[in-house]
């Protein structure tokens, strides 16, 4: 798999990433800005308004007929961070032109649409409309507020805002409530009229279509901007906890989550990464990983225990569920088998086992195009081009010292304890 | 190699072809091929949470199990007599292995780049050979007790056992897949075998492999693993159930930011002809897109209302044994969106449907079942969800095409009627 890449504009660049094994196109329009808490809620914000409704297209039902009519290509709103990189913007997996029965080009309707939404919405008075934006406002707060509902994922959230507090990571890619609530129709246009012609726009297809023909076509979509500078991205990096910090908070639930936050003292951008990948493989990447074997099927303590690696921040968490009278003993166990990949204690087969599961894993994102331009998006941002077929030679060449080596630059920061506090499950059943 | 017929089936317009043949130990085998990277195999039995009573040929009696049973033994299926755990066989392939049990069936399954039929030949022997003991039983129950716990905890799954057991009075989809922390402590390895032996007899399974996967080579590891079994004599008992629901409002409270609500739609009207089941999963799905489609009016008017939101979402179930549709979603006024809802249905059924609605939502199901051909993983599971209601995947965008509007209007007069929706809502704690 290789990207090719045009240059569209300043500040924007299409990347085609071509194949035809697939029934289906997909695109992806990333504008990539610096993490920040005074503007995150904006970038949050706006792809819903924009959503909403263009000149063409008024309202919202409008641009769904459309997307029915173009075989359920929706426009799909994106907003996540990759490190304190901050990336929203618009996405949409389409069938491709041979299996559509009127003839309609897809690819090139699509690409319109997503320029429409862009570049020429709904406007009232010269402005975002009131309505749009105060409905779209009260979405997002509820997303926010909504956070709470799974567990599994708050608790692992939670561990990252109290062990990056102070740092831009600790900024959530949605924004806080109050910040959403201090946005008006104003501030949103005025916000998008800058950073439309700002933030860099890395344009992703994946798929099968004339790539002259697509270049032009992206061309003539992203006309309407004019940029002005380059994004550098840019994540602060702690390489080492000093001291550890428990953090412990009373739920109304029926478990225990335990999360426990280590720095992991290597990112992306080393150029060596994929040692540490292999340690945090044979952590607790799958279901021969240490923490699932000892934690899970020895000790029996829980139904999941397994390693969450950040690439771009360094840092890592093991997450894990278990009874609320279990967290010390599952802390200890998780905690000693860190340390016996530290003192080399692993296996010829465990060694095997991460390096063929990790490379498992890199040959299936060939088959995934979301997966694609979130693998080639990722090395873009720490400055590395590599393919997934590439970066398996580098796996490869990981030895059971780098292992050794890697585990010892793991350190223990943040220790998150959500304690559930409803003793019996059914006290609040309504039925049986 | 044993002879057996080898049946092809094609479908020119979709590009795609299977191949089935009913193998010598009485499994039917079912191989998918797809250029793509990643292979994947898919090894089911007929055998789900649903089925907690059952007579085996001789019986007089019934044999009445534990709730949670079936995903019970799934876990347990990973251990074997040598002490080998199963994961750690995979990892010296490079698999990735899992399985999951439903209402109606139990799945084990692998994806792999490499080395599938070391990979397969895992799956065909660990799923054939079961070994149970008292500690090991014991062991499995911390686990899934933790298993079950995450599942209490999460209002998304709460909300539809709520509904389900809102809308069913004897069927046993009320009961929870998992079982509960009580129901499981009562499962002994005796019994796990009697279901095993019960259930997983090769005549009620089947396996599909899709990917770079050959005919000849799963036939071979077939032939090496499996042996000829008896015939499949086993009656799962259901109990009938009436078209009414039990309950038409289920509440509870929760820790949830925003009160959840989901309406259930409970149909009884089930074929019993596989064709005419495929027909009216291709108009539950045109018609669910028509009234609660983006598109819609029902979405639209109540997005700008504010009383739903892009949680907002629906999905049906329809198959020989049970068939309902969940409406779901958040939203500050869940009473508010019922009789939203039942004021829209009623006009519906006076108004009647837009046949140009009808066209955009038929090509909106048609776009849906081809995207699902590009991934091995999406196309085994559904392959074997056809197979085990017996239908047939390549013949669905046909099915699609050959709905009329006239099927989609009778659907609608058929199933929405009042006596058959329930509404389970969950509200915050105080």
């Amino acid at each position: 798999m290789v990207v090719i890449k045009h240059k569209i504009a300043d500040g924007i660049s299409l990347n085609i990433i071509e194949t035809d094994k697939f029934k289906t196109n997909y695109i992806a329009v990333n504008l990539l800005t610096a993490l920040d808490k005074k503007t995150a809620a904006y970038k949050a914000l706006l792809p819903a308004v924009l959503k909403r409704g263009t000149v063409n297209y008024p309202d919202m039902a409008a641009l769904n007929r459309r997307y029915d009519m173009l075989y359920s290509t929706h426009i799909n709103t994106r907003c996540f961070k990759r490190g304190e990189t901050h990336i929203f913007g618009f996405s949409a997996h389409m069938l491709d032109n041979r299996f559509v029965l009127d003839g309609t080009d897809i690819v090139s309707e699509t690409l319109s649409l997503i320029a429409e939404i862009m570049f020429s919405p709904a406007l009232s008075d010269g402005c975002f409309s009131s309505v749009y934006v105060e409905s779209e406002k009260k979405n997002l707060i509820d997303l926010i507020k909504s956070k709470i509902n799974n567990k599994n994922s708050y608790a692992v959230l939670r561990c990252q805002e109290e062990m990056c507090r102070g740092e831009v990571f600790a900024v959530s890619e949605d924004g806080t409530v109050e910040d959403v609530e201090a946005i008006t129709p104003q501030s949103l246009f005025d916000f998008y009229k800058e950073i439309i012609n700002r933030a860099q726009i890395e344009i992703y297809f994946v798929g099968k279509y004339d790539n002259n023909l697509l270049v032009e076509k992206v061309r003539n979509a992203f006309s309407p901007i004019r940029h002005v500078s380059g994004f550098v991205p840019y994540t602060e990096v702690i390489r080492n906890a000093d001291t550890v910090r428990e953090v412990s908070e009373e739920q109304p639930v029926t478990q225990g989550k335990l999360s426990l936050g280590f720095r992991s003292g290597a990112v992306l951008s080393d150029g060596d990464y994929e040692k540490f990948i292999m340690f945090s493989e044979i952590f607790g990447g799958s279901p021969s990983s240490k923490l699932f074997m000892n934690v899970r099927e020895k000790l029996s303590l829980c139904y999941y225990c397994h390693a969450i690696p950040d690439a771009h921040k360094g840092i890592m968490i093991v997450a894990s569920g278990i009874e609320v009278d279990k967290k010390e003993i599952a802390q200890d166990e998780i905690l000693l088998q860190l340390e016996n990949i530290r003192r080399g204690d692993f296996t010829e087969d465990e060694y095997e086992a991460a390096k063929k599961s990790i490379i498992n894993g890199y040959r299936s994102i060939t088959d995934s195009a979301s997966g694609l331009v979130s693998w080639f998006l990722g090395r873009k941002l720490a400055d590395i081009e590599i393919s997934p077929e590439k970066a398996i030679n580098l796996i490869e060449k990981v030895t059971k010292n780098d292992i050794v080596e890697a585990a010892k630059k793991v350190t223990l920061d943040t220790v998150y304890f959500m304690r559930g506090t409803l003793k019996e499950s059914g006290e609040n059943k309504n039925d049986d | 190699m044993m002879t057996e017929k080898i049946i092809v089936k094609e479908n020119d317009f979709l590009g795609e072809k299977y191949y089935y043949t009913k193998h010598s130990s009485g499994l039917d085998i079912y191989v998918f091929p797809k250029a793509l990277t990643t292979s994947y195999a898919l090894f089911g039995t007929r055998y789900g949470s649903i089925d907690n009573k059952f007579k085996l040929a001789g019986d007089d009696e019934y044999t009445v199990v534990p709730d949670g049973i079936a995903h019970f033994l799934e876990h347990k299926m990973f251990e074997n007599e040598n002490g080998e755990d199963t994961f750690l066989r995979y990892a010296k392939t490079g698999a990735s292995a899992n399985a999951y049990t439903s209402f109606n069936m139990t799945a084990y399954l692998f994806s792999c780049t490499e080395r599938f039929y070391e990979s397969l030949e895992i799956l065909l022997d660990f799923v054939s050979n079961p070994y149970f003991t008292p500690e090991t039983v014991k062991k499995e129950q911390g686990i899934i007790a933790q298993e079950i716990r995450m599942g209490e905890d999460n209002p998304g799954r709460c909300i539809i056992f709520d509904l389900l057991k809102a809308m069913y009075e004897n069927h046993t989809i009320r009961i929870e897949i998992a079982g509960t922390v009580n129901s499981i402590s009562k499962i002994t390895s005796d019994i796990l075998y009697k279901c095993y032996n019960a259930f997983y007899n090769l005549h009620n399974m089947a396996l599909c492999v899709c990917g770079d996967v050959s005919v000849d080579k799963t036939l071979e590891t077939a032939d090496r693993i499996l042996k000829a079994q008896p015939d499949f004599d086993v009656q799962s008992i259901y109990e009938p159930e009436k078209r009414e629901v039990v309950k038409p409002y289920v509440t509870r409270k929760m820790q949830v930011a925003k009160p959840l609500f989901n309406i259930g739609i409970k149909d009884t009207d089930i074929s019993p002809d596989p064709r005419e089941r495929m027909k009216k999963n291709a108009v539950i799905s045109i018609l669910d897109d028509m009234l609660f489609g983006r598109a819609g009016e029902f979405y639209n008017e109540l997005y700008s209302d504010g009383l739903i939101s892009e949680s907002f979402g629906y999905w049906s179930e329809h198959n020989k044994s049970f068939s309902f549709v969940s409406v779901s979603g958040e939203s500050d006024n869940p009473s508010e969106v019922y009789t939203r809802f039942k004021k829209y249905i009623a006009s519906c059924l006076e108004k009647g449907l837009s046949a140009e609605d009808f066209e955009r939502c038929k090509r909106v199901s048609y776009a849906a079942f081809i995207k699902g051909f590009d991934s091995t993983d999406t196309i085994a599971n559904s392959f074997l969800n056809f197979i085990f209601d017996d239908g047939d995947m390549l013949d669905f965008a046909d099915i699609i095409s050959a709905v009329t509007y006239n099927d989609v209007n009778e659907t609608l007069h058929g199933m929405y009627r009042e006596e058959c929706f329930s509404l389970a809502t969950i509200f915050p704690l105080d």
